[in-house]
């Protein structure tokens, strides 16, 4: 091999590479940050119902990996298409998680389309309006709604605690049986970071309504210094795979999850069938997975087309609900009258819907939640 | 260049032509992005004005980090420079045709393994009831209550090691099948050992090739995300996790663009070093 | 003292196989780990083995749906591309940094070590943005460049300490004897550099199919490679899909490596009579 042949054969490959043919139909771009069942539901269920329903259409779906991490890829691959002055770009659906959303409707990085779409006004929750303090109101629809629960081993744990309260007197007597993943890595030791400052930090509503006041942060003291203090007694996992992973081996017996992984992990074989969820008070957040489209998708109306059809009481029923055990996104009434009663009920097996309503929590506004996480990183993490 | 009369490689033109592609496409395909990160460092979060804040942030809340990311890169450097060495000794120098074939067929393995999929691999091998675990006490190795997790800094150390051994080694070995055997021949003949045939004649023969081995295991471990990620970013964690972590949740573009220009600044300073000594030597 | 040889042997010969059984279970361990998950249907807690293993998950991962497929074979692709363009502008960059009179050179060296020292996660936005400016967003052209430039450094300083290493007396003895500058590169210089260029492949081969960020942003969702699919399941902890995405990843891996590995021998044999 000569040198010579080394540069022919490089530039007669180049020239292939460049010259790949784009293919006859349209193709509409969704991209999904959210786990891997989330993509394979786009993947197996949506995206070929969609094509039935509009011949000549490929649905395309790309994952960028779970919680804030993967929405942020959606943003910033949004916002380097806005800032090299594209006229259209290459994203037509979104699907993220609720702060990062809020941001690229602030940064205008999204479209107005919820009065479009006849399942518009099926949701009248406050998380389609509001997402963490940003108005969204008309930009998103939620997908589905995803809560955070404590799991454990009934086997092990026959009574487990049913507060914050009762779990701190419970590590105590159980050192190291509790695991949680810190908050850099996973949303679920966030959410249950959260959790402890909603019970210990007080004033809940005004962490999750505002305003926001910046001297709010000085009276948290003490509450970081519980959480200290508890740490001593956990294991920390790493991340919120992690979690899952060391109650499969029985590390721990306990520790915060994301509903619909933990169910995705028992359906794969991956966590022992006998698990149990508990949704401890006062309360843990959870937070919807939202439909959006960018404000200069190429295929915008195709792209409302198919929010249309994902948000519609059929798909919420059939999808959302039965296949994969998720809490609908529109509201509950459009999809229940879907469904055989068993089939809904299943939904609610470890967590009645009176707790979900109780105990279920949105995350609070952006400023005062990343007060929240500096705060940790500052006083619990050091 | 030898002390020649007659010089045998380019001129300076001829040299800047030769390396201009190469250079082009760094440029314009990292080097003009990447002025976009110099320039967040020093101006976000602030009154649009050039200012160090972002620095003083970052050392406030990840000096922690910034040392303990430092320690791991060089703990795991030294040891895949030790245990590369030993294997692309044993394969130079080794005496046993079996056990040449042997480890030649066994070493290379982990390099094919992504470096996301050797985290994951890792966090379930080395868990507290892990596989490695689980064999050592049913083997009776080990007793079941002397069973640790080694998810901590170790684990990262020990994921490290195993992925990037091979790559040292694979160079390693390359470099030693094509140097001068007749000094190995005197070394032998003379009745040296051959640990000491392998530190005093071998490895200073392919010393660039060693240093460059480990300047590029040390660069591409400090920029890995996963291994970190996925076995314990707990605190303290490695710098990559906190950058992450600053835009992932906060947005934070300037703390993190601070924190990567330190762990550049670590990275330059000892490469720099290394690249004089060693090319300054083969030119003399 | 025949005996005292004949132990002492013994004793290395035992010393070896237990070396050697170490080192097998240090590397082949976690691998069984991956394999074992790669048939795992269910596998849990308190069992140390599988309780069900079947092919269900692979029938998950090659389901038409999946592109996986299509994403095997875009990544091979990409990735013999991206060797051949890093190589391309590679090997006269080495030479010329071991060989010539190239100003301010380790400060040029330095330069294609930036990509690989950043981390990356801070700067793919604006690598995206600037690829967006180019137009060569979602070609295969665009995913090739961005790898090739993550692959550079291994290429070009790779390939600079082997162009170092050769010999400078042999081409002074070539050009004495009256070759031009052309022939003693490509007849003595390449030749003896080649073992060091052609392992520097391996790794531009690795790095391509080892990535997934830069692909995301430069090629998503026109091109789409195994390691991006495999990288969603990784951080999700879906193991069975995972373990199977990286187990079809080795295969072309292994197989490049091969390749490169035969060449090489026949073409440095061939040289040596030369």
């Amino acid at each position: 091999m000569t040198l010579k042949s080394v540069l022919t054969g490089a530039i007669s490959v180049a020239a292939i590479a460049i010259s790949v043919p784009a293919s006859a139909e349209t193709q509409l771009n969704v991209i999904s940050g959210g786990s891997q069942n989330m993509v394979e539901y786009v993947t197996d269920y949506l995206g070929p119902l969609f094509e039935e329903k509009y011949p000549g259409v490929k649905v395309r779906v790309t994952g960028t990996g779970p919680g804030d991490a993967g929405s942020q890829k959606i943003l910033e691959k949004l916002e380097a298409q806005a800032a090299s002055g594209k006229e259209q770009w290459d994203i037509d659906v979104i699907v993220a998680a609720q702060k990062k959303t809020g941001q690229m409707k602030e940064m205008g990085l999204l479209a107005e389309y919820r009065d479009n779409i006849t399942t518009g006004k099926m949701v009248t929750r406050s998380t389609a309006e509001n997402a963490l303090g940003v108005y969204v109101g008309g930009y998103v629809m939620p997908m589905f709604h995803s809560q955070t629960a404590i799991a454990y081993n009934p086997a092990l744990v026959p009574n487990p605690p049913e507060t914050y309260d009762e779990l701190r007197e419970w590590v105590k007597k159980y050192p190291k049986q509790f695991g949680y993943n810190g908050i850099k890595n996973g949303m679920s030791g966030v959410a249950f970071v959260t959790g402890w400052m909603y019970t210990y930090a007080g004033d809940k509503e005004n962490l999750q309504k505002g305003p926001y006041d910046p001297k709010k942060k000085e009276s948290w003291d003490q509450a970081y210094t519980d959480l200290k203090a508890f740490n001593k007694n956990i294991t920390f996992t790493p991340g919120n795979a992690g979690t899952l992973d060391m109650l499969n081996r029985g590390e721990i017996v306990m520790g915060p999850v994301w509903v619909d992984m933990f169910y995705s992990w028992q359906a794969d074989g991956r966590i022992p069938p006998n698990l149990k969820l508990k949704l401890i008070g006062p309360g843990m957040p959870g937070q919807p997975y939202y439909y959006a489209t960018p404000a200069k998708a190429a295929n915008k109306e195709l792209a409302e087309k198919f929010i249309e059809l994902a948000t519609s009481p059929e798909v919420q029923a059939e999808g959302i609900v039965n296949r994969f055990n998720w809490y609908p996104g529109i509201d509950a009434e459009h999809v229940k009258a879907k469904l055989d009663q068993k089939i809904w009920n299943k939904l609610f097996t470890d967590v009645t819907p009176l707790e979900l309503a109780e105990k279920g929590q949105p995350f609070p506004i952006g400023p005062y939640f990343d007060d929240i996480k500096e705060g940790y990183e500052k006083q619990v993490a050091n | 260049m030898s002390g020649h009369s007659m010089s045998v490689g380019p001129g300076r033109m001829g040299a800047i032509m030769l390396v201009a592609p190469a250079l082009l496409m760094i440029g314009f395909l990292f080097l003009y992005p990447f002025g976009y990160s110099v320039i967040s460092a020093f101006t976000d979060n602030g009154e649009g004005s050039w200012h160090l804040s972002n620095f003083v942030k970052a050392v406030e809340f990840y000096s922690k980090d910034i040392l303990f990311t430092i320690a791991i890169v060089t703990i795991a450097t030294a040891l895949i420079g030790i245990l590369a060495v030993a294997i692309a000794g044993y394969l130079t120098l080794g005496e046993n045709k079996i056990a040449i074939t042997v480890l030649k067929w066994l070493y290379r393995w982990p390099l094919f393994i992504p470096f996301i999929v050797s985290a994951q691999l890792m966090r379930t091998f080395l868990a507290k009831n892990g596989m490695m675990n689980n064999l050592l006490t049913s083997s009776g190795i080990i007793e079941l209550l002397a069973a640790q997790s080694y998810l901590d800094w170790r684990g990262i150390v020990i994921t490290f090691v195993w992925k990037q051994t091979p790559f040292v080694a694979l160079l390693v070995a390359g470099a030693m099948a094509s140097i001068d055997r007749t000094t190995i021949d005197a070394g032998r003949i003379f009745g040296a050992s051959r640990l000491r045939i392998l530190i005093e004649l071998v490895v200073p023969q392919i010393a660039t090739t060693l240093m460059v081995g480990l300047i590029l295991s040390y660069v591409v471990m400090l920029s890995v995300l996963s291994v970190p990620l996925m076995i314990n970013a707990q605190s303290p964690t490695m710098l990559t996790v906190d950058m992450a972590w600053r835009i992932n949740s906060y947005g934070d573009y300037g703390v993190a663009n601070a924190l990567g220009i330190m762990s550049y600044l670590f990275t330059g300073v000892v490469a720099w070093f290394y690249l004089r000594q060693s090319l300054k030597d083969k030119r003399a | 003292m025949v005996q005292a040889v004949l132990s002492h042997s013994l004793s290395r010969a035992l010393l070896r196989t237990l070396a050697i059984g170490m080192l097998a279970f240090a590397i082949f361990g976690p691998i069984t780990n991956m394999l074992l998950w790669a048939v795992a249907e269910v596998w849990y807690f308190p069992h140390k083995l599988l309780l069900e293993y079947g092919f269900v998950f692979w029938e998950r991962v090659f389901r038409p749906e999946g592109n996986a497929t299509e994403a095997l074979f875009s990544s091979v692709w990409i990735a013999v591309l991206t060797v051949v363009v890093s190589l391309a502008i590679a090997i006269p960059a080495g030479y010329a940094l071991a060989r010539g009179k190239m100003p301010f050179r380790y400060l040029v060296m330095l330069l294609f070590l930036l990509p690989q020292a950043f981390p990356a996660v801070a700067v793919h936005m604006n690598v995206a943005r600037t690829f967006y400016g180019l137009d060569l967003n979602g070609s295969v052209a665009g995913v090739v460049l961005v790898h090739a430039s993550q692959g550079l450094v291994f290429a070009v300083w790779i390939a600079t300490a082997a162009f170092a290493a050769v010999d400078g007396e042999l081409e002074a003895a070539a050009r004495n004897m009256g070759a031009g500058r052309w022939r003693t590169f490509v007849d003595v210089t390449l030749p003896l550099a080649l073992p060091g260029i052609m392992a520097s492949a391996i790794f531009v081969f690795l790095i391509s199919m080892d990535e997934f960020t830069g692909t995301y942003f430069v090629g998503a969702p026109e091109v789409v490679t195994l390691p991006m699919l495999l990288f969603t399941s990784s951080m999700e902890g879906n193991y069975q899909i995972a373990s199977i995405s990286s187990l079809i990843l080795l295969v072309p891996s292994v197989g490049f490596m091969l390749v490169i590995e035969r060449f090489l021998k026949a073409d440095v044999l061939a040289n040596v009579g030369n």
